[in-house]
């Protein structure tokens, strides 16, 4: 735990809580990273007595008394460097002038940082700096934020003595090549704060310093332009900056920002804190919140640079609605849509039944509007026909975490890493998907963390730099549960086992049959070689590595949920955390790694048709009652439609009527061409969301949605982390999404009336125990909570499990392995699998909106060196991938990332198809499709696909009929400006 | 109801009794798929797969015949 200090108080409390309300303090930059020695030193600095822990450098414990010693090469977020001489002290009985920043503190040291011999000292650096550094302050897009020019002021520098013709760098140019921030070299003063940032922060090691002495200078890669270097555009190293080398184009085109606001990223399950910073209601640039306990500062491509989508020309800015998919988008008012969309979902209930309509709340809205819409479901709509796209990714997560260890979510914190001794990473790629924790991954690699990756891909995080190759064991898709049994059974065979643990913590009947049955011999990972494809030299090592490490992490991800075994796969891995010991201790434990930003506080806020908010079964009698009683109407006592159930009945014709809120299933959904036969069977479909979308194709109304920007809420990340987000522009349609719902379930004749998001969650805190001590004044107070949060742990737990389960002992699961139906024959002699990358995220709809796609401009399909040979494939050839299901066409990329026989593509794009050729099979538990196995055959050809080509034609179509609507809503909305 | 949704049930079913046998006793494993069918399945998925069972028992398992009994038994409760 991280320890700040209070300058009111002018000591230092060990073990006081870290978390801090006040914003502004995480502005300072105490230049050095804080010591977590719990042994304290005191000095004196300038006079006044400070204690701090022991390690602290003079830098820091003289910032934390408050006095600001000059600095440029130095900043909290990295290690020290003393390359500018500027942080210069004089230390009684000490000779010289130590830099502060390398000088750690010691018991009775006299630090003094102001003299006169200091001050000549320090302008003499800088006028070195500024002889070599161009004059134009006035019209740098640095002016007013700028580190060397406020130091410039501080040390009082009046003249270059030097003068400015001698040698310099001021003709440098400039490299733009990055479409969100530029590289003037002119302005470096090679303080290699950038090049620490993108080694010690990111763990890319782009940057390097080229050349010595006065030819130094920051190079990326190669000396590469940025765009073609290795350099993966998270923004740590223009943060770092203190000139405007590296400044970020939005700031060169609007200026410096005038005001910011604390709030939460939308995009992956990490849930990274950042300042949106503005000028009026324009946001100039995303700044991550050094005090985001999930991102501590650090960002990522998607986060730092990608939302301009929310300004997007495409963006839906009024309400429509249409009878039929072949009509025009016909622009009304709120009114006119809200009651067109009431009478057609009521007309199709008396028609069809109370059960014939249902809604998909969603995973990237907040927890608030989630916890609305599944309300609206089961209230106003008097079923359980509510889902979200949880159930394609991470249901296998709530079923198998809550069958053993008795509740449905990760149990660390993401810092908890940081304590991790061995790391297992499965069916999970966080250097892509999840990029900032992997970042924090990959700092606890370079400590000397083993790692071992079990994936049939080779991910980023194998290769670490300045880290111990990782242990990778490319399984066949398909195997997870075969490999995770034949761990156990070594784990179990070996005497591997925690007994101290299982005894006191694990249910002792459910242990023994477990354990009978991995210990067979047939689980062994020589038995299950020929199945997994992986040596059982290498499994063996790999359990004997997890089982013997001291902390033992999981991480993992949809390989491992997206699978017809998914469920019995998440508990063959809490299987292995409750033989090992590995739960409820920092540096432990089993951790989901959630796709979208709010996946977990989906499944909180009961989305899923089986369970009301907190994971309560609606069979449950006294649970209802107590909804019942608040939500004023009966509830149904038996689950409503999964997905793909509602799927199955749309086409079957006895479900008829969807609302859906921010998914776009059409694109997401496995058997696209089975999605679409569904989407085009239903009566009414009903579709809110920020663009028209591939579902949205298919829909009779139209509801503007907001972006992150624009509502009130709260996010919960996949720690369980509840994170403020906070409006920081007005909605484009003037309705944040919980006030769409809420009309929408007015127009239907359920009242609903909340003023703010703060009620809603006051009403998900009276009837969910997991939340009941969260409110939004505690969050404000906080920062951020961690659930549960109730009477047990009223600030929250960041730990889950310390003591004992939900369930009381944690139960073993036997997890039998069982081969998909989904197998590789000669008709479909390779297996496909799925996955995401960096630069885009999900179905693409906001990313492909941004300069992100110029990383990533279309779905490729990676095959072996000896498949492509086989088939005469080379780079960018066209290839046709059949499945039993579909068939599609992509460009190929020779890659040796998998096995011969294992190929990979992504599903960012919509005209890729990726999912006409994935099959409706799914995980037996939950129905979560099965993403990451298809059968399929790859050809060379030269024309799209038929698929395609109606793809093409049915957006051309639909753009077209959307076409007038949004030219009249251009001209109103243009009006409105005026 | 369609074919489709009629095999998809009866798909999804055996795939509950098959990831379940390891419980040994057939009783045993048909008490535990008619437990997942009254927790996870909706009103109308577990009337078309009772209807089914009724009318051509023949087309399903002896497993699957006996779990949809006990899913009978579970919702006259």
């Amino acid at each position: 735990m991280m320890h700040y200090y209070d300058p009111g108080t002018q000591s230092y409390e060990p073990g006081k809580d870290g978390l801090n309300p006040d914003f502004d303090s995480f502005s300072r930059d105490l230049g050095t990273p804080p010591s977590l020695s719990e042994e304290l030193v005191s000095i004196s600095v300038d006079g006044r007595d400070i204690t701090v822990p022991e390690g602290t450098s003079v830098l820091r414990a003289a910032a934390l008394a408050g006095i600001n010693i000059p600095k440029l090469c130095a900043s909290d977020n990295l290690e020290a460097f003393g390359s500018c001489r500027l942080c210069a002290v004089e230390i009684e009985g000490r000779r010289g002038y130590p830099a502060s920043c390398t000088t750690p503190v010691a018991e009775g040291m006299s630090v003094t940082t102001q003299t006169g011999k200091l001050a000549k000292l320090r302008r003499n650096i800088m006028e070195l700096y500024i002889s070599d550094h161009p004059l134009d302050c006035l019209t740098c897009p640095a002016n007013g934020n700028c580190e060397l020019q406020d130091v410039a002021g501080v040390v009082g520098l009046r003249e270059v003595r030097y003068g400015f013709d001698g040698k310099n760098h001021l003709d440098a140019e400039t490299d733009s090549s990055n479409p969100y921030f530029s590289f003037d070299p002119s302005k470096c003063i090679v303080c290699s704060r950038c090049v620490r940032a993108c080694d010690e922060v990111q763990g890319t090691f782009a940057l390097t310093i080229e050349g010595r002495g006065f030819d130094s200078k920051v190079v990326a890669s190669q000396n590469d332009p940025f765009m073609d270097s290795e350099c993966v555009s998270c923004g740590a190293c223009v943060q770092a900056c203190p000139t405007s080398t590296l400044m970020e184009k939005s700031v060169i085109d609007a200026g410096q920002p005038e005001h910011s606001i604390v709030t939460t990223c939308a995009y992956c399950g990490v849930g990274c804190s950042f300042k949106a910073e503005m000028k009026g209601d324009q946001v100039v640039r995303m700044v991550p919140y050094k005090g985001g306990e999930a991102n501590h500062g650090h960002s990522c491509v998607k986060g730092r640079f990608a939302f301009g989508y929310a300004t997007h020309e495409d963006r839906i800015r009024e309400p429509m609605i249409r009878d039929s998919i072949n009509d025009p988008w016909k622009v009304v008012s709120w009114d006119e849509a809200l009651a067109f969309a009431a009478k057609k979902l009521k007309d199709t209930q008396a028609q069809y039944g109370r059960e014939s309509i249902g809604g998909i709340t969603s995973s990237r809205c907040t927890n608030e509007e989630t916890y609305l819409v599944q309300k609206l479901v089961r209230a106003a709509f008097g079923n359980n026909n509510t889902d979200t796209c949880a159930r394609v990714c991470h249901s296998p997560t709530g079923y198998g975490l809550k069958t053993t260890l008795g509740e449905s979510a990760g149990t660390q914190t993401f810092d908890s890493v940081m304590k991790a001794d061995t790391i297992m990473v499965i069916g999970a790629n966080p250097t892509d998907a999840h990029p900032v924790f992997g970042s924090l991954m990959r700092k606890r690699l370079r400590q000397g963390a083993k790692l071992i990756v079990i994936d049939p891909r080779r991910i980023d995080l194998v290769h670490t730099p300045n880290a111990e190759e990782g242990l990778h064991l490319p399984l066949r898709p398909g195997t997870n549960v075969a490999i995770v049994n034949a761990l156990a059974h070594v784990i179990v065979t070996e005497g591997l086992e925690d007994q101290e643990f299982i005894n006191s913590r694990c249910d002792t009947e459910a242990h023994n049959t477990w354990r009978t049955f991995i210990a067979e011999e047939r689980n062994s990972p020589e038995a299950m070689e020929a199945v997994t494809g992986v040596p059982a030299s290498k499994v063996r090592e790999a359990a004997r590595l997890y089982a013997k490490a001291g902390n033992g992490a999981i991480y993992y991800g949809l390989g491992v949920t997206e699978h017809s075994q998914g469920s019995t796969m998440v508990m063959g891995i809490a299987n292995l955390a409750l033989a090992t010991g590995n739960i409820g201790k920092e540096g432990g434990g089993v951790n989901p790694l959630r796709g979208q930003n709010n996946v977990q506080g989906s499944c909180d806020m009961g989305s899923f048709p089986h369970e009301l908010p907190g994971y309560q079964h609606v069979n449950d009698q006294a649970v209802r009652e107590r909804f019942e009683a608040v939500w004023g109407v009966p509830i149904d006592n038996e689950p409503g439609l999964r997905i793909p159930n509602m799927f199955d009945a749309a086409i079957a014709g006895s479900f008829k009527a969807l609302y859906v809120q921010g998914e776009d299933i059409a694109q997401s959904d496995p058997n696209t061409q089975h999605v679409e036969a569904a989407l085009k069977a239903l009566d009414c479909l009903i579709v809110q969301d920020i663009f028209l979308n591939e579902t949205a194709k298919f829909a009779h109304v139209l509801l503007p949605g907001s972006t992150f920007l624009e509502k009130n809420g709260t996010f919960t990340n996949a720690e369980r982390r509840i994170n403020r987000v906070r409006k920081v522009m007005e909605p484009v349609a003037g309705m944040e999404d919980w006030e769409v719902t809420m009309a929408l379930s007015n127009a239907l004749g359920y009242p609903m009336h909340y003023n703010h998001p703060s009620e809603i969650m006051d009403e998900i805190a009276s009837l969910t125990p997991t939340f009941t001590g969260v409110n939004y004044d505690k969050l404000e107070q906080l920062g951020s909570i961690q659930w549960p949060c109730n009477d047990e742990y009223p600030d929250g737990a960041p730990t889950m499990h310390t003591v004992d389960f939900p369930i009381g002992k944690g139960r073993f699961a036997v997890t039998e392995y069982l081969a998909t139906e989904e197998r590789a024959s000669r008709r479909f002699p390779l297996l496909l699998t799925t996955g995401r990358i960096l630069s885009q995220y999900n179905v693409g709809a906001q990313t492909r909106r941004t300069s992100n796609s110029d990383w990533h401009e279309e779905d490729v399909l990676e095959l072996h060196p000896s498949d492509a040979e086989l088939r005469g494939v080379k780079d960018g050839d066209w290839l046709g991938i059949s499945s039993r299901v579909g068939h599609t066409v992509l460009r190929a990329k020779v890659s040796t990332r998998m096995l011969p026989g294992v190929v990979y593509t992504t599903f960012h794009h919509p005209s890729s198809g990726a999912n006409v050729v994935t099959t409706d099979n799914s995980d037996w538990a939950t129905n979560c499709p099965e993403y990451k196995v298809t059968a399929v055959q790859v050809e060379k050809v030269s024309q799209p696909s038929d698929w395609q080509r109606n793809f093409v034609d049915f957006d051309k179509r639909q753009q077209s009929l959307l076409k007038p609507a949004m030219e009249s809503e251009g001209d109103s909305y243009a009006n409105a400006l005026k | 109801m369609s074919d489709q949704q009629l095999n998809n049930l009866i798909k999804m079913l055996d795939q509950i009794i098959a990831n379940n046998l390891h419980y040994g006793d057939d009783d045993k494993v048909t008490d535990v798929a008619a437990d997942h069918l009254h927790k996870f399945w909706a009103r109308s998925m577990k009337q078309l797969i009772i209807a089914h069972a009724d009318q051509s028992p023949e087309e399903l398992s002896g497993l699957a015949r006996s779990t949809v009994i006990k899913l009978k038994t579970h919702i006259n409760r």
